[in-house]
């Protein structure tokens, strides 16, 4: 389980869901200026995880050990990307200048993730489209001329897949209802499918 | 005239009408029953005031209602001379339609959170399955109202079709049902506790 919060310096972090102290979810928290704050006891963390106030000890300064657990966090093409492995980088797309695209929806499938992919490369989105680009996380189709869509695969667990998709092109905005519109009918068209082993 | 509501703090439909009750700024008789583990509304004397046995009740001068969304729906119509919470024009429907379904669908919600919490005997996996699957319409509902700039579940305010849908997704945590599918949802419900006049109940958070 992730926490993802954005102070008001702008950048998404990515922590462990857990709190240093008492295990609470850090998610349940509440952010107040460049600070996550537990919902338990209220223990304070800085951006780089960093526990810098306990309300209960006011004049205690936390010791270096109590720090959040984090993730590489990367924010491209309206999607924010992680590494669950940590040691490497996000492992985003490159598809060159971060510019012009939109959001279409995020959705989540209860499939497994190669199911949802095998099922996204032949999707009628409303025009004929090609796969312009394929890694393990993420899909580029083109559609019509004109518009492009990236879909992020999420691997959730075994069998439950979140998907999350951007658009950019000519005609991008008008289309976001009828992509996220189909996008329901791609998740109704996958579960009725029978699980492939 | 005063306004009596038969009431309990943890029960999510009691808590749908104390929002309304709050953001109408009504005053009102707040009657504390023992639902657990005191079983109070099922006791003699309440069942008078609502066969069915079940929270909330209320009692508005000589008139006695049951059913949290058919008390929503008296105290806008009553309280609520300008519409705000429920219009009168063309979202009227649209928001009875979603009314009902906060008082169908998303019930199954409360029962898998009644099981979880209180040790009601019932098929919480089922109550858990539709509980989803009744998220997941609201959602894609919710997801084509952000695409087309909009908040609110009808129109461009809250309404009571907002009030009656809110707290059985707030709380559904409570009974395994978490919110991690339904980022518009947790957009939506961001919102709602931004209200002006919103207050929590243990279990949804105070703090946006």
């Amino acid at each position: 389980m992730l926490a993802m919060w954005r102070g008001e310096d702008g950048p998404v972090r990515i922590w462990e869901d857990r709190c240093p102290h008492r295990g609470m979810r850090l998610s349940f928290g509440f952010v107040r200026g460049d600070a996550l704050r537990c919902i338990y006891h209220g223990w304070s963390y800085r951006t780089d995880g960093q526990c810098i106030e306990i309300p209960a000890h006011p004049e205690l300064t936390p010791p270096k050990t109590i720090c959040a657990s984090s993730y590489p966090a990367e924010s491209r093409y309206g999607i924010v990307w992680t590494n669950l492995e940590r040691g490497g980088p996000a492992p985003f797309p490159d598809l060159g200048p971060d510019e012009g695209w939109l959001p279409v929806r995020s959705l989540y499938v209860n499939r497994p993730a190669g199911q949802v992919e095998a099922a996204v490369e032949s999707f009628d989105f409303g025009a004929p489209s090609s796969i312009r680009l394929k890694n393990p996380s993420a899909i580029l189709l083109g559609i019509g001329s004109q518009m492009e869509m990236l879909l992020a695969i999420q691997p959730v667990n075994a069998d439950r897949t979140g998907l999350h998709a951007v658009v950019r092109g000519e005609n991008a905005s008008a289309a976001r209802a009828d992509l996220a519109r189909r996008m329901q009918h791609l998740r109704a068209e996958i579960e009725a499918e029978r699980e492939k082993k | 005239m005063t306004i009596t509501l038969y009431d309990y703090t943890l029960s999510g439909s009691c808590y749908k009408v104390r929002l309304l009750l709050n953001f109408l700024g009504l005053s009102y008789d707040r009657r504390q029953m023992n639902f657990y583990p005191g079983r109070q509304h099922k006791s003699p004397e309440f069942l008078e005031i609502n066969p069915l046995g079940q929270l909330p009740a209320l009692q508005d001068g000589d008139l006695i209602l049951r059913d949290a969304q058919a008390i929503l729906c008296h105290l806008a119509n009553k309280y609520d001379a300008d519409g705000h919470w429920l219009p009168r024009d063309e979202r009227f429907g649209d928001v009875m339609m979603w009314v009902m379904f906060a008082g169908g669908e998303l019930m199954n919600s409360s029962a898998a959170r009644l099981h979880d919490a209180l040790g009601y005997k019932l098929d919480v996996h089922a109550a858990r399955t539709n509980a989803h699957a009744a998220f997941r319409v609201l959602e894609d509902h919710m997801t084509a109202r952000e695409i087309a700039g909009r908040k609110w579940i009808v129109g461009d305010t809250p309404t009571i079709a907002d009030i009656a849908s809110f707290p059985y997704i707030a709380l559904s945590g409570e009974g395994g049902i978490g919110h991690e599918d339904y980022p518009a949802l947790r957009n939506w419900m961001r919102d709602f506790r931004r209200l002006d006049r919103f207050h929590a109940m243990p279990g949804v958070p105070e703090f946006v």
